[in-house]
């Protein structure tokens, strides 16, 4: 089980959370990068081996979209890697 | 194994769902409402009304059932402005107290909040789950509380009854 940092509520049971999908890149102009980019924004989520930036909702607690990076080798919670945007 | 506690299914209350920046709701409700907590899952009392902060831009108002009219007629649900919303939802919800030397025990068998007396203090209260079930949990003096939405009530009482026998 994780514990899950809400900002409005503070540490929680990720059973009070619902998993909200890896947080994706920004959505480009379609009329400015090529088919192949535009097919690999539609398509392709992240999935890296190590730190990922995901989406959770507190969805059985106070409502609270938030983001968290998780470590997908150990299952952590980690801080932001210094190179992340 | 049994436990020493002791469980009542509440009267219904009278409950108003606000929801909006709390300026916007003290400019048309204020006086009509205890002053707004300043901390997130806390609750502030007057004349027998609770509110409580339940998340952000968002509080409920609870009262004895016999308010309930002069409330709506006082909070006007029906003409606030569109920035804020008032509802009355006072039919939504069941109210669950459990109380007793071993309530602590029970609930934490219910519910995956840390429900230790230096975490959730006396008189905070927070949304999270009684049996998988979201619900709104209280800590008041000598037990807990608990609501539930009204069409889980029954099962509620159900796995409670299992849980302690």
């Amino acid at each position: 089980m994780m514990l899950i940092h809400c900002p409005f509520c503070g540490k929680r049971s990720e059973s009070e959370f619902i998993y909200g999908g890896p947080v994706g890149a920004d959505r480009p102009n379609p009329d400015a990068v090529s088919d192949a980019q535009w097919v690999e924004y539609l398509t392709v989520t992240p999935n890296p081996l190590g730190p990922v930036q995901e989406k959770w909702w507190h969805a059985r607690g106070c409502g609270e979209w938030l983001t968290i990076w998780r470590d997908t080798r150990t299952h952590d919670i980690v801080e932001a890697p210094e190179n992340a945007q | 194994m049994s436990y020493n506690i002791h469980i009542q299914r509440q009267e219904i209350s009278a409950l108003f769902d606000l929801k909006g920046p709390s300026e916007a709701l003290q400019e048309w409700a204020g006086k009509h409402l205890p002053v707004f907590p300043s901390h997130p899952n806390s609750k502030t009392i007057k004349d027998e009304m609770e509110l409580s902060f339940i998340g952000r831009n968002h509080w409920i108002l609870r009262a004895p059932l016999s308010q309930e009219q002069s409330l709506a007629g006082r909070l006007m649900p029906e003409s606030c402005p569109s920035d804020i919303s008032i509802v009355r939802i006072s039919d939504t919800l069941t109210f669950f107290g459990i109380s007793g030397p071993d309530a602590p025990e029970v609930m934490a068998i219910a519910c995956p909040l840390d429900l230790h007396a230096s975490v959730f203090l006396e008189g905070m209260i927070t949304y999270s789950e009684v049996f998988g079930i979201k619900a709104l949990v209280s800590h008041y003096d000598g037990g807990f509380e608990f609501a539930v939405e009204q069409s889980f009530g029954d099962m509620i009482v159900d796995y409670l009854n299992r849980a302690i026998t």
